[in-house]
């Protein structure tokens, strides 16, 4: 990783602790600074609601002409959420061809939490989830809420 | 000759938890048969002893419902292709060399015999093989179909691959020309299958093999193949369509087998391949599978399908996305001091890419969208993308507004006022769609000029001038699905 790319990501850390979105918390460590540990609190107005996310930010060492990857590693029944054991979230300005070098992590947490408010049934990993979101929303809603219980404790 | 042996088989049939017991004298029904390889003789053992009453030849075999001697001799039989020309690798004594070995012998889980036949063509090697495979009710009922149908034929066949491999011609693409595979019934088993109608339902497994023998209390599989290898793509014999190919079929069908259905792959990870699918690439064949597929895309589910595609999305991720740019595009992008009017509001500025601030007189590039970077950090963008990293536009001289002075843009539409071959690009957008052999064949073709197409085409016009000829196409349609 380029010394510039090294800087840059100090430089988004420092804005991040500046304007942290609600309800998050970034663990940053120095020795390893590509890999940030973020907790999440489930939104308030989310079926995530009460549930604690563990999330994880890498930093490819192209970044930032290559997007972070963000992944869930509490388990979250999400349809942008890959439902195994990476827990991917790969959309919107996440995505390869979408990302841009002025794109930030803040945005990129900000887009997290948006996500957990208002899935988006169209651009999802999951499509059986999405089906039960777009089709049977108390369905999807009960699991959600399950599994927030079961996992997000 | 068959009666005595459906007796012999089906016999063994209702006991498939005891192979095939030493003589039962005292009772007919039960007689062993035998085998003669020498002769192909057949005869009862309680009648004529081992040694074959014909010719004599202590070769022989007692015919056994796992292991029918006669399977052999019968495909080779069927075969019109001389043996002449690999006598040595051909049943030296009547039997395959390969007869006797069974390259999983060790497994529990295998118990049938696998046949190996190779034969030089003139075209090149025709193989062929039989697998058996017989289950018993626990490993179904323990839901340990899959593996315990699975390890044994993959074995196999990654044996009979690899012999096929060492048998081709070294550099020369093999490929398969053809062939035939089918599961298949052995013998009196298809007496059984009547009576148990819905076997191939009950494991999910195995129901993939197109035929299957059973016997009570378990399931005895049986699949034949055989295949021809041509030593290069100019070798003779019918090649047969992608489509109907039987091998492709067999292949399809074992593939199946061997593949659990739930085909789930881990997000961002390849899809688990079949160990099948795995030995043909490995032996360079990709062209197996119907429709150049990977065999391991084979999915079961529409979810499956989904997750495959958002797979292809994510390995292509950058598919639509524009390629470099050129080096002299980017070469002779404007360098300039900042000043005080590229500064914000606030009075400061800092390039986006890697963050730092960019104080007054720091020579900075600009790009045709007037957006400006570090030279350095936009380079290394620019070498991968052609677009600026705020709004996405191109710096190559195509993706630029048009100029209206360009001699090569103006009135060029009439046909013919431009020699023939003289590309004009530039006037696609006016009359319709063109193509780089005939620019100028486009108002009332409707099958080129789909509506929507010229709709969007029209509004991209002016952004997709024509002074790169090379650039014409491919930017346009960048344009179309790329820019936003």
């Amino acid at each position: 990783m380029s010394a510039g790319a090294k800087k840059r990501i100090m430089r988004e850390y420092g804005e991040c602790m500046a304007d942290m979105p609600p309800g998050m918390k970034i663990n940053f460590d120095e020795k390893n600074m590509t890999e940030w540990e973020i907790h999440m609190d489930g939104p308030e107005d989310s079926m995530y609601a009460g549930g604690h996310f563990l999330l994880k930010i890498m930093f490819p060492s192209e970044y930032p002409f290559k997007p972070p990857v963000v992944s869930f590693k509490t388990k979250i029944y999400h349809p942008n959420v890959s439902n195994d054991d990476k827990g991917s979230m790969c959309l919107g300005l996440l995505r390869p061809d979408e990302w841009k070098p002025p794109n930030k992590v803040v945005s990129v947490l900000r887009l997290i939490q948006t996500l957990l408010t208002e899935p988006n049934a169209d651009d999802a990993i999951e499509p059986s989830i999405a089906n039960e979101y777009k089709e049977n929303r108390k369905e999807f809603e009960k699991n959600a809420k399950d599994w927030v219980k079961r996992y997000a404790k | 000759m068959d009666r005595p042996e459906q007796q012999s088989q089906s016999q063994s049939q209702s006991q498939p938890q005891q192979p095939q017991q030493q003589p039962q004298q005292n009772r007919p029904a039960q007689r062993d048969m035998m085998y003669c390889h020498e002769c192909h003789d057949e005869w009862y053992r309680d009648e004529h002893g081992l040694t074959c009453p014909e010719c004599g030849s202590e070769f022989t075999e007692i015919i056994e419902a796992e292991h029918d001697p006669r399977a052999d001799e019968v495909m080779f039989d069927g075969h019109e292709d001389d043996d002449e020309s690999m006598p040595d690798l051909e049943r030296p004594h009547g039997q395959h060399p390969l007869h006797q070995h069974n390259p999983w012998g060790g497994s529990p889980e295998s118990d049938g015999p696998i046949n190996f036949q190779f034969r030089q063509t003139p075209g090149g090697i025709a193989i062929t093989s039989t697998f058996y495979r017989s289950i018993s009710p626990e490993e179904i009922g323990s839901g340990h179909t899959h593996h315990a149908h699975n390890h044994p034929v993959m074995e196999g066949f990654a044996a009979m691959l690899n012999s096929i491999a060492g048998l081709g011609r070294p550099g020369a693409q093999q490929r398969q020309e053809g062939g035939q595979g089918q599961g298949q019934n052995q013998g009196p088993a298809q007496g059984e299958q009547g009576a148990q109608p819905t076997e191939g339902q009950a494991t999910p497994g195995t129901s993939a093999g197109s035929g299957s023998g059973t016997m009570p209390g378990g399931h005895r599989f049986t699949y034949t193949s055989s295949a021809r290898l041509s030593g290069g793509p100019e070798g003779p014999g019918v090649h047969i369509g992608p489509g109907d190919d039987p091998i492709e079929i067999l292949l399809g069908q074992l593939l199946r087998a061997g593949g659990p259905p739930q085909g789930h792959h881990q997000h961002g990870a390849p899809v688990p391949l079949n160990p099948l699918a795995a030995i043909f690439a490995n032996i360079g064949m990709p062209g197996f599978i119907p429709g150049g597929a990977a065999p391991g895309d084979f999915v079961y589910s529409q979810e499956a399908l989904d997750r495959i595609i958002s797979q292809m999305m994510e390995q292509n991720a950058t598919g639509n996305a524009p390629g470099p740019a050129k080096q002299e595009d980017i070469a002779k992008l404007t360098k300039k001091p900042v000043d005080i009017e590229m500064l914000g509001p606030e009075g400061h500025a800092e390039c986006s890419i890697c963050m730092e601030e960019v104080n007054i007189g720091e020579e900075v590039t600009q790009l045709p969208c007037r957006h400006w970077f570090h030279g350095q950090c936009v380079t290394m963008w620019l070498s991968e993308h052609d677009t600026c990293p705020h709004c996405r536009q191109g710096i190559s001289k195509h993706d630029a507004p048009q100029d209206p002075q360009d001699p090569s843009n103006q009135g060029n539409t009439g046909a013919g006022s431009s020699a023939p071959g003289h590309q004009m690009p530039g006037s696609f957008g006016i009359s319709g769609e063109g193509t780089t052999e005939n620019p100028f064949l486009v108002a009332d073709t409707p099958e080129q000029n789909g509506q929507g197409s010229s709709n969007i085409e029209q509004q991209n016009q002016p952004s997709s001038s024509g002074e790169h000829h090379q650039g014409g196409l491919g930017a346009r349609l960048r344009n179309l699905f790329g820019s936003d």
